[in-house]
């Protein structure tokens, strides 16, 4: 294939790898603190809807990115109430976000389906962009896309080389010896949830915001569950989750072209795509390390002492 | 004694779970720059009392005294705060972290880490108390006794002065435990306060300046190291001689052998040979620890003897345990009554099932009302509360989950049974039902009854054999005084020169 092809194509996954990786982000820190929240895809699309409505109401698109965090925020807290107050489950309790955020996203969104709102555009970082093919793969975009190289090092740093990253990750780890240490387990992982839930709604926003500025149902398209996924993939770190979410942004783009160019595949197969990769990568990285670069406390509630 | 009050005074302290008591009225005091030992038998009540100096527990009643002032110490942070560390005897270290990691976690400081600086301070206290650790080194890459030294090393960092060690030589090889001996010895020169948590003499005798005895969540004795003159003096203030309840045992014409092992040898145990007949109680006694657990493990057909023959009920050993009978066989009535005996989240009907299931099959179908009714009788018969079959087994007291395993395991009409420390944690009452369904199962049985009290091996056993590092050093009727006057000794190693 030709450049002139390809790196339209990279560029693309780049765009459509970023709100994959926003939410892959936010589940790596709630995740780092020992709590599993399977309900990223129900946040990111409360996120998308909440950015989408502040953007029409106030036309401020920046206002609206930052609202969808706090919304996903908020959402999330629903399962840090389940998980840390009343110790629920935390398969079920996120499960039951999942759905309750693609349902409440859908009833209250209803009217919304159609209209466009104002959002994020491209903006050509000068210099940088003139570099070729790096150039318009990485620096042509909105930016959002720009945010996101960012956070994975300065998440990195947070978790690696600060001592509030340090308790974070004991509190997923080992629970009873961050209690030992005279370390509120239950205090860290509200932090676990509630930044990974703000993360989580920033990459529902993308998708309203800066991936098509308008509002259909089910929006975020299964890319929450994606998210999930990357996270193993990812084995737990923001580094490595970027290439897994362009990864996918890439096939996702990939399907899209392969679609427009009237291939003869059925597009139901092409549609498919992304989701089959979810299983194989799935499968190769449990096949390579297993679970072993998991939080050692993932999904385990601490109970209270008597 | 000085004026000046001691670093830290326990007054009065108690504790119950439910109608067991951990800790009773406990005073005692631990002084800066001495090694105090507590020394007891397992379920003595050492761990609860250290839990709650860490703040881990909180006592029902009593009071904690730092320097003379009163604290409370309602939560672990609080217990850091006062200088109270506690080295645990299942480590509380991130695996998966650096040992620099792990010294920072639960650190007051600024928000960034620096690391080479960091790994240069560990480096400089490690070798402050004659230690070698890598900073770097993740946690799970190291052996036990390098762990120890990094739990050691997180209290020193946090300038702790009270160090508490629950049986910290469990897990250490002998050259490890010497050099935690030594860095022990160091840090008391340094001011430090030591308790030190065990239930190995030579050790205490070792390396304690003072000795403290706990048996059945109380101090029974306070000593000076220097006042006590063997291991065997102290083995006998542990275990204790007094007699708290009188059963009436009448010896019983012993017939056929169901247990006759010979020569057993590995897994901990040396030459153990030992016989036990049908209407007769075998003691075992001896200090935790001395091989007792594989000798039950093996008659009990958990793990398979490494060298030397079991015969049981006149079978060998492999063909016993290959089809063995669901009653009129082999019945286990283990220490962990709440692990190995029940299964905790499920009612008493199931647990009742558990072992005697081969008495309802029809087919391949279970009779559950057959079942109930047999089981409901026995709840009724051993008075067992609450008087029903829907509890679950978590919920029962351990007097009654105790009755109810009993009651299980003799509904099996067992012709030998190996009972392990039975009345752990009962109260008197508790503790005196259970006797007296031992003595009146002996009966049918043989039973081999491994204990840690003396007076229960004495109320109970028709012989005893006394176990020291996995040898029997003796097995003598309790009726022989000459004998059972020198079970201290034999329980110390010495040999009975009688």
């Amino acid at each position: 294939m030709e450049l002139a092809i390809i790196v339209p194509l990279l560029a693309a996954a780049v765009q459509s790898g970023t709100p994959i990786l926003y939410a892959t982000l936010g589940e790596i820190f709630t995740e780092k603190s020992g709590v599993l929240n399977l309900g990223v895809e129900g946040v990111m699309i409360i996120g998308a809807l909440t950015a989408f409505v502040v953007a029409l109401t106030t036309g401020n698109p920046v206002l609206a990115f930052v609202a969808a965090g706090l919304a996903g925020t908020l959402a999330s807290a629903i399962h840090g109430v389940v998980c840390l107050w009343f110790k629920g489950n935390q398969v079920v309790s996120g499960l039951a976000l999942a759905i309750l955020g693609t349902g409440l996203a859908d009833y209250l969104g209803t009217g919304y389906v159609g209209q466009t709102a104002p959002g994020f555009s491209p903006v050509a970082l000068p210099v940088l962009s003139g570099i070729p093919i790096l150039g318009p793969i990485f620096f042509n975009h909105d930016p959002l896309v720009y945010l996101t190289y960012l956070i994975p090092p300065l998440m990195w740093l947070l978790l690696m080389r600060t001592r509030p990253g340090l308790c974070l990750r004991a509190a997923g780890e080992y629970p009873a010896a961050a209690t030992a240490a005279g370390l509120d387990v239950d205090g860290h992982r509200w932090w676990g949830i509630l930044m990974g839930g703000f993360f989580m709604g920033l990459g529902g926003a993308y998708l309203s915001l800066a991936y098509t500025h308008l509002w259909t149902n089910n929006l975020t398209g299964g890319r929450g569950w994606i998210a999930v996924a990357l996270v193993i993939f990812a084995f737990w770190r923001p580094g490595r989750a970027v290439f897994g979410a362009y990864l996918f942004g890439g096939i996702m783009a990939l399907q899209l072209r392969l679609q427009a160019s009237g291939t003869q595949l059925p597009s139901s197969l092409l549609l498919m795509l992304p989701y089959a990769l979810t299983v194989i990568v799935l499968v190769l990285s449990s096949w390579r390390r297993g679970m072993s670069e998991a939080p050692a406390a993932l999904g385990v509630n601490v109970e209270p002492a008597d | 004694m000085t004026g000046q009050p001691p670093l830290i005074r326990l007054a009065g302290i108690s504790k119950s779970f439910g109608d067991v008591h951990a800790n009773r009225d406990i005073t005692l005091d631990i002084e800066e720059g001495r090694i105090l030992a507590l020394l007891g038998e397992n379920g003595a009540g050492k761990s609860t009392l250290m839990s709650i100096l860490a703040g881990q527990l909180q006592p029902d009643s009593g009071t904690i005294f730092l320097q003379g002032s009163p604290i409370v110490l309602s939560t672990t942070d609080r217990a850091i705060g006062a200088g109270i560390g506690m080295v645990y005897q299942h480590f509380k270290l991130v695996e998966a972290m650096t040992v620099a990691e792990n010294i920072q976690l639960g650190h007051a400081g600024g928000m960034w880490l620096s690391w080479p600086k960091i790994h240069e301070e560990v480096r400089d206290l490690a070798a402050q108390y004659g230690m070698k650790v890598d900073p770097a080194a993740r946690i799970g890459s190291l052996s036990m006794g390098e762990k120890q030294q990094v739990e050691i090393l997180k209290l020193l960092h946090r300038r702790s002065r009270i160090l508490i060690f629950d049986e910290p030589t469990a897990v250490l090889t002998p050259h490890e435990a010497e050099n935690l001996f030594a860095t022990m010895k160091l840090m008391v020169g340094q001011g430090k306060a030591i308790v030190f948590i065990s239930h190995k003499l030579e050790e205490v005798m070792a390396i304690a300046d003072s000795i403290a005895i706990l048996r059945r969540g109380e101090v029974v004795d306070r000593v000076a190291a220097a006042a006590v003159s063997s291991s065997a003096e102290l083995a006998e203030r542990m275990v204790g001689r007094e007699v708290l309840l009188q059963v009436d045992r009448q010896p019983l014409e012993p017939r056929q052998i169901v247990l006759k092992a010979e020569q057993l040898d590995g897994a901990g145990l040396h030459a153990v040979d030992l016989e036990l007949r049908q209407g007769e109680i075998l003691g075992i006694v001896g200090v935790a620890g001395n091989g007792q657990k594989p000798l039950v493990e093996m008659i009990c057909g958990l793990c398979p003897p490494p060298a030397g023959t079991i015969r049981l009920l006149g079978m060998e050993w492999r063909k016993f345990f290959a089809d063995q009978q669901w009653d009129l066989a082999l019945s286990y009535i283990p220490e962990d009554r709440q692990g190995l005996a029940t299964c905790q989240g499920l009612d008493l009907l199931d647990n009742f099932l558990l072992t005697t299931r081969g008495g309802f099959v029809r087919g391949p179908w279970l009779q559950r009302a057959l079942a109930d009714e047999k089981a409901a009788r026995l709840i009724r018969d051993f008075d067992i509360r609450p008087p029903n079959l829907q509890a679950l087994a978590w919920q029962l007291s351990g007097g009654n989950l105790q009755k109810m395993v009993l009651a299980r395991e003799f509904y099996r009409k067992p012709r030998l049974i190996v009972a392990e420390q039975p009345t752990q944690g009962l109260d008197i009452a508790a503790t005196e039902d259970v006797w007296k369904l031992l003595l009146e199962a002996r009966e049918q049985a043989g039973i081999l009854l491994v204990t840690g009290d003396l007076a229960e091996a004495m109320a109970l056993s028709d012989r005893i054999a006394v176990m020291f590092e996995g040898r029997i050093v003796a097995t003598f009727s309790t009726d022989d005084g000459e004998y059972v006057a020198r079970i201290p000794q034999m329980m110390a190693g010495l040999e009975p020169d009688v």
